[in-house]
């Protein structure tokens, strides 16, 4: 059992907090995270970015300590709720909405890849 | 939301040019029809005396990194489907991915690499130049000639690493008289981060040159994207309008430059802005990190009044291509029509490889902005389909800085009415 099991969070010792936000937010590639935040209502996406944002500086400097793409599986979360805060931004500090004005949801754009590591290929 | 200015750089301000692009390209100043964009009987004009009489574009060199590496490239306005091989003394070649057999398609991989094609219905087999290698059973055919079963050939050319292929039987123009002087002009510019893609993709019901015009004006950008682009491209007081650098036909080809708000800095409240674009990597159209795009910035071609508030340049080749060069790289976009309202658009934005933490995470802002900026103008461009089928209006009002469009129109009217590809490149 790791140490993250036993203490009742599969984020690494310190981000309990954010553990709450890890079922939604936390997901393999770039156009999965986009989908959740085009998809989500704006208290939910605030919430997740107030929450995120707070600990930013803290959790780059903790995935920092590792080779991307090798992270430890607690480590490796908590980088993807960094990649997630990325679209939570989109909407809390470009369009004040989950998606672009008057755009319709499911949408006929796809991310069909991603950046490295994490990005993924549809 | 807004962008706040850092009062602390003393940029030059802006002044838009004073001569009109849309006289400089011997252009009409009239209104235009909208005819060509709903119309389905032009769009069968368009198939047949555009997209199978220009070159096109299909791939980049790179797709093909070893001898025997093929990608198939879908051409539905043409109902083709293209094999692009690289065979043996590395040459690039072009087939139509169609058996010699009984017609079925022979390769069904996007892409791979292959010492040979096998086709799936009786295994005829074919090498990656194309020639016909095996007939299982052969004695049992009426002297059937192996060597003119090969696959169908399709002209194929390269210009700086792009690969363009062209389906008329023999092509009436060479890919270098087809590109003209916008292949001279573009010659030479470096190309780089070319392992290393963020695709963009978007199947929507629109005609195929919305999306084209779309992106050859800067004249929507305040309004229609207000929060993803407009503070970097625009300026309260110096360009409220993101008036263009230059704007300029190169033959049957066209670019325009885009000013950048060379003081855009992410406003107090956009934490997480500010926070990825802590690296100096050349604003919001930034990929490059390593000065790569310097020597893009020094070419003669690009940003060619070498104005200082200058972001990036949108090169449309004609028909259906863009090559657009930033501070920070380089990206295309291919706009394929299916059908006169329908259009598949795939844009590939070349990116350097993940360097760090932070690198990523920007990269992860850059990804999803681009994609938000993709989506507001494809509902947009679903929108203006729907006012122009309803036959409201027969004609638009273009402006000095939607030049490129008016240019396009022209230029395929062009291509459209003439009988032979020569006229048509006058
Ligand atoms: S159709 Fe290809 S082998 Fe028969
Ligand atoms: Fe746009």
């Amino acid at each position: 059992m790791s140490a993250a099991e036993s203490s009742g969070t599969s984020l690494p010792a310190g981000f309990e907090p954010l553990e709450t936000y890890v079922p939604y937010w936390c997901l393999d590639t770039n156009d999965a995270r986009r989908a959740a935040r085009s998809q989500a209502e704006m208290p939910e996406i605030q919430a997740f970015y107030d929450a995120i944002v707070a600990r930013a500086e803290d959790a780059i400097a903790h995935v920092e300590q590792f080779e991307l793409g090798q992270m430890p599986a607690e480590a490796e979360r908590l980088f993807k709720l960094l990649l997630a805060m990325n679209h939570a931004a989109i909407a809390v500090e470009m369009h004040g909405a989950p998606r672009a004005i008057d755009s319709n949801w499911p949408s006929a754009v796809r991310i069909s890849r991603g950046p490295w590591p994490h990005g993924g290929t549809l | 939301m807004s962008a706040v200015l850092d009062e602390k750089t003393a940029a030059p301000r802006f002044k838009a040019p004073e001569h009109s692009f849309t006289l400089a390209a011997n252009l009409g100043t009239g209104p235009v029809s909208v005819e060509p964009y709903r119309s389905p009987a032009y769009f069968e004009l368009e198939r047949e005396r555009v997209f199978r009489r220009a070159w096109l574009y299909a791939g980049r060199v790179e797709a093909l990194p070893e001898t025997h590496s093929y990608f198939i490239k879908d051409l539905d306005v043409c109902k083709a489907s293209v094999l692009v091989t690289r065979g043996k003394g590395e040459r690039i070649r072009a087939f139509h991915n169609v058996c010699s057999h009984r017609g079925n398609l022979v390769v069904n991989q996007a892409c791979g690499k292959a010492e040979r094609f096998v086709c799936k219905y009786h295994n005829w087999s074919y090498s990656s130049d194309g020639s016909l290698m095996g007939i299982p059973d052969q004695k049992h055919f009426f002297d059937v000639d192996k060597k003119t079963c090969g696959l169908t050939p399709i002209a194929c050319e390269v210009w700086e690493g792009f690969i363009f292929i062209n389906l008329q039987p023999t092509p009436e123009v060479s890919l270098a008289e087809f590109l003209g002087p916008f292949g001279t002009k573009y010659a030479g510019i470096p190309y780089f981060n070319l392992d290393e893609t963020i695709v963009i993709e978007a199947d929507f019901q629109a005609n195929w040159k919305l999306i084209c015009d779309a992106f050859a004006e800067p004249y929507h950008v305040p309004s229609l994207h207000p929060g993803t682009l407009a503070p970097g491209f625009a300026h309260p007081e110096d360009n409220k309008y993101a008036r263009p650098l230059s704007a300029m036909a190169h033959g049957i080809h066209r670019h325009f430059s885009a000013y950048g708000n060379p003081q855009y800095v992410p406003a107090p409240e956009s934490k997480v802005e500010r926070m990825v674009y802590i690296q100096d990597t050349g604003g919001v159209l930034g990929g490059d990190a390593q000065g790569n795009a310097a020597a893009l910035w020094s070419h003669p071609a690009i940003n060619p009044t070498k104005d200082p508030n200058w972001s990036a340049d949108v090169t449309w080749i004609f028909p259906n291509f863009n090559i657009d060069y930033s501070t920070g790289g380089f990206w295309t976009h291919e706009f394929w029509p299916v059908a006169y309202n329908r259009t598949k658009w795939t844009q590939r934005i070349y990116i350097p490889k993940t360097a760090s933490v932070r690198h990523r995470l920007q990269l992860e802002h850059y990804a999803c902005r681009w994609a938000e900026v993709v989506l507001e103008d494809v509902t947009n461009c679903e929108r203006i389909q729907r006012g122009l089928e309803s036959g409201a209006k027969d004609v638009m009002h273009l402006q000095d800085a939607e030049m490129l469009i008016r240019h396009n129109l022209h230029v395929l009217d062009n291509w459209v009415k003439a009988d032979r590809v020569a006229d048509a490149l006058k």
